[in-house]
């Protein structure tokens, strides 16, 4: 008999559309007694799981559904709410707004803003798909403005800083719109199931050999936590499109994202054994709220909008920053997190934004009022919500702090989302066959960098292709499904319900949190690095000291306990990579190194780990972008600099005309100021240069 | 300061107060803050939804003193009382169950469009439904979602008679699911046929129920009578039983 024969039959489940399910009471013997464990187990059937319900998900389930396939969707959070819903609802469409947008165009635009780290084909995708992507939301119910002169999508007036055509396109209710079409998309289709409030634990895999009789890993499903009914649901699929998001959470509170960024998305794929890629790539916006502690983490400006005169503080008011407008969002937290080092910040652990200095101006201050409550309107309504009528008017300094926002590394795929292994852009089948990632879960779309408005079509783009290549993988699959690839994980998810232990999770999930920041967050040392490495043994060696009651139904221990164990697989891999990347670049800030040069040769880190969870990181090279354009960026750079100098000697009353010219240049007399995108590059304009 | 906040395991309810801690002199604090810290204090395991922090996700709602409240965007005072929604099955402390609403949708969703021009402008008003966040605040005190728990709520079903399943989809639906229908109709794209379909969903939902009603209430502001139930009841005239 096999050790599923221990799987004792006990009831039905009761459940909508139920198709081959059978739900088992665990048996297990202690002392030679058999005893009843508190979790039972329910068995489905489905040719894709799908892993997240924002945007990439619910595409990726609309897509492989499209082809015919049976899909689940499991998500912990209700379906749709994502980091897709809470977003600024702007969206990058090729065409939308400039004839002659080329794919090639955009396909580069994508990569030179990255430091030349993403891969081209996945690029080529997003250019080539972006528009038709875009148009599968409109079929759910996306509904813009319309350009009925060129009868397109209205696209917002400028192009957003770092894009190098006009082909963003904002919405009415920001992501909330999208996440309406997203809902109906997996609550509509007769082809798709879903479990809300059910924790995708583990992909369950099983050794293979391929055609040539090489050993390959192949997915047979996964195991998950449905909290709602109190069981563990055991799933057979041969395939399993992983878009359940990022890893910000790591740094809550520091953090403007959805609570459930928990790193869950890396943590399940390299625990399968899966490549990871750029790790140390996080996402880091220098200038969100520290307090009240209701509104901290959240997003309350760029360096482009501290605009021509702010400058950053220390808590005594020296300048640790100026031409603060003009800085990369890593040189701005830099700056911010130097000062709180050297026991200068400010007392919530961040530094001054002060831009007394652009309203006090008579001619160019009603401006720049302006110009800062138009172009990020949100983030000025967090500011003035947080810190007051005062500190609204610009009449003194805010206080600020990074937070985590966006993982533009991830698991490593092709163009088409499947996983891939090797060396170079990596091979499908060096891959984990029927694994696919798509959305922030994926790498290789943005690496060191990412444009504006590029998220949301990066879900909606490589959501329906994972989706689709997913289900044309499930109908190749012949293969039967061995359950006895499921027993041993169940046998070990079920022991957790009633663990004994003096240790709550949540109190642990804190610590790292905690030091999650001090370590491996928006700057790094080496040392800071071996420190956490050290920490994250220590914490991963009390797992097993974790309290859990027995009960099934919405079990909070356990899933604080799930949810932590990513935690720690993904800053492990976060801080495997930041070891390997011994220079700065993007979003990767290392005190104790240099830049590294946009001239050098550049690599991506790739991570993964063995079964026994050692991990191992290597580079692979990426071609890089002809020195000549280069040059001509860094060009552009440095005479923007020498300019802001210059203005910054003139005298007061000169300075004002000068800065009223350059407003009215920007956004007329009366005209709206321009849009910018929090997490785009138009944020900090000097990003898309850096050389 | 102290707020009582209801927990329930394992089915046992008991009601812990909890004394918050003001972590700055003039804080106000919100809801969720106080959930934060009993969660990062005495209460470890405590059960509550939330996500964004910032009111647009939709899923902290909790009752205050008995009304539906975004949790991270409604300040609390001494003896306040935070408490699962009344509305929905609980599934631990203040975590209710959601998918029966969204269950019952299933199927209602097509707008029937095949091949349209999608480069056609929406107007305002399906704009304005769309910033529903489905916080579902509107669920309270709603008789057409009452008639899914015996006329009441699901905390208080007669004796005998069983709870639906959500899994099954409630039967009855409420303002949130009538916002989706009406969203349809006005959707540019939508054909006549699409319209009649969602109207035929908003009856078959228990639209009848809003005929004496006094009006159902927006956690975002949204004029659900104006916007929605007024139109349906409108489109409705005559089919109603």
């Amino acid at each position: 008999m096999s050790d599923l024969g221990q799987y004792l039959v006990t009831e039905q489940a009761h459940l909508a559309m139920s198709n081959k399910r059978t739900v088992s009471g665990k048996y297990f013997a202690v002392n030679g007694k058999n005893v009843r464990m508190a979790v039972k187990t329910e068995w489905r059937d489905y040719d894709v799981i799908v892993v997240g319900s924002g945007g990439a998900g619910s595409q990726a389930a609309h897509a492989a559904a499209e082809e015919g396939a049976r899909v689940l969707v499991v998500s912990k959070d209700p379906i749709g709410c994502s980091d897709t819903k809470i977003s600024e609802g702007i969206a990058t469409v090729r065409e939308s707004g400039a004839e002659g947008d080329t794919e090639d165009a955009l396909s580069e635009n994508l990569r030179v803003a990255g430091g030349d780290l993403p891969v081209e084909a996945i690029t080529n995708a997003f250019a080539e798909d972006s528009k038709q992507a875009y148009d599968r939301y409109r079929m759910l119910g996306l509904r813009p403005s319309i350009d009925t002169k060129r009868d397109t999508p209205q696209a917002l007036p400028l192009p957003m800083g770092g894009h190098n055509k006009r082909r963003s396109v904002g919405h009415k209710n920001s992501g909330v719109a999208f996440s309406h079409a997203n809902w109906n998309a997996v609550v509509q289709s007769d082809q798709i199931e879903y479990l809300e409030d059910a924790w995708f634990l583990e992909l369950v895999t099983e050794d293979v050999a391929d055609a040539e009789g090489a050993p390959q890993k192949r997915i047979v499903g996964g195991l998950l936590y449905d909290a709602a009914r109190g069981l563990l649901v055991a799933v057979r699929a041969p395939s399993v499109v992983i878009a359940a998001g990022g890893l910000s959470t790591l740094y809550f509170p520091k953090t403007d994202t959805m609570r459930g960024n928990t790193g869950d998305s890396y943590a399940v794929a390299a625990r399968a054994g899966a490549d990871l890629v750029d790790m140390e790539q996080v996402q880091f916006l220098p200038f969100c709220l520290a307090s009240p502690p209701a509104y901290e983490g959240l997003l309350c400006g760029e360096p482009m909008t501290a605009s021509f005169l702010g400058v950053l503080r220390d808590k005594a008011g020296k300048v640790i920053l100026d031409g603060v407008y003009l800085r990369t969002r890593a040189e701005c937290s830099a700056a911010i997190m130097r000062a709180v080092e050297a026991g200068r910040g400010s007392p919530n652990g961040g530094a001054y934004l002060d831009m007394t200095a652009n309203k006090q101006k008579p001619l160019s201050g009603p401006y720049f009022m302006r110009f800062l409550q138009g172009s990020l309107p949100s983030a000025y309504r967090n500011a003035r919500q947080a810190l007051g009528k005062v500190a609204a008017k610009c009449e003194e300094p805010w206080e600020v702090r990074p937070s985590a926002h966006y993982m533009m590394g991830g698991i490593r795929v092709d163009e088409n989302g499947r996983s891939v292994g090797g060396a170079g852009a990596g091979e499908v089948a060096n891959g984990i066959t029927g694994l696919y990632a798509a959305g922030q879960a994926m790498g290789g779309v943005f690496g060191a960098n990412r444009l504006g408005s590029t998220s949301l079509t990066e879900g909606a783009v490589f959501g329906a292709r994972a989706g689709k290549a997913a289900a044309k993988g499930a109908a190749e699959t012949t293969t039967k499904i061995d359950d006895a690839a499921f027993a041993p994980l169940i046998k070990q998810t079920a022991k957790c319900f009633g663990q004994k232990g003096t240790i709550a999770a949540a109190a642990l999930k804190r610590e790292l949190q905690h030091d999650a920041w001090d370590y491996i967050g928006p700057v790094r040392t080496a040392e800071r690095i071996e420190k956490i490495d050290a920490k994250i043994k220590e914490w991963s060696g009390k797992l097993d000291q974790v309290a859990i009651p027995a009960y099934g139904t919405w079990n909070q221990a356990f899933i604080e306990f799930a949810e932590l164990r990513n935690m720690l697989e993904t800053a492990k891999l976060v801080t495997v990579a930041a070891r390997e990347r011994d220079g700065s670049l993007g979003g990767h800030v290392r005190l104790d190194c240099g830049e590294i040069s946009a001239f050098s040769q550049p690599y991506s880190t790739i991570v993964n780990q063995d079964e026994s969870g050692v991990p191992q990181v290597f580079r692979v090279e990426r071609p890089r972008t002809p020195i000549k354009r280069l040059i001509a960026y860094k060009a552009q750079e440095n005479w923007r600099k020498v300019q802001i100098k210059m203005l910054r000697m003139l005298p007061s009353a000169m300075q004002d005309k000068q800065l009223e010219k350059r407003y009215q240049a920007i956004m007329g007399v009366g005209g709206p100021a321009p849009e910018i995108m929090p997490g785009g590059v138009d944020g900090a304009i000097a990003e898309a240069t850096k050389a | 300061m102290k707020v009582d906040i209801v927990t329930r395991r394992d089915g046992e309810e008991a009601v812990v107060a909890f004394e918050y801690e003001k972590r700055e002199l003039r804080e106000k604090p919100m809801a969720l803050d106080v959930l934060l810290q009993a969660q990062a204090t005495s209460m470890p395991d405590l059960a509550f939804r939330y996500g964004c922090r910032a009111r647009n996700c939709g899923v902290c709602t909790i009752d205050i003193n008995g009304k539906p409240r975004i949790a991270c965007r409604s300040r609390v005072r001494e003896g306040d009382r935070l408490a699962p929604m009344a509305t929905l099955p609980v599934l631990a402390d203040l975590v209710v169950r959601r998918d029966g609403i969204a269950r019952q949708m299933h199927g209602r969703l097509a707008n029937g469009a095949q091949g349209n021009d999608l480069n056609v402008d929406a107007p305002d008003v399906y704009h304005d439904l769309t910033a529903c966040i489905e916080c579902y605040a509107c669920l309270d005190g709603c008789p057409m979602h009452a008639r899914n728990f015996a006329g009441g709520l699901p905390g208080s079903m007669p004796d005998g008679e069983a709870q639906p399943d959500p899994a099954q989809g409630y039967k009855w639906g409420n303002p949130f699911s009538l916002l989706k229908l009406q969203r349809i109709r006005v959707d540019p794209l939508t054909t006549e046929a699409g319209q009649n379909a969602a109207l035929a969903n908003a009856i078959e939902l228990g639209l009848d129920a809003c005929v004496d009603c006094a009006g159902c209430k927006c956690g975002v502001g949204i004029d659900l009578m104006g916007q929605v139930v007024g139109q349906l009841l409108e489109a409705a005239s005559g089919k109603l039983e």
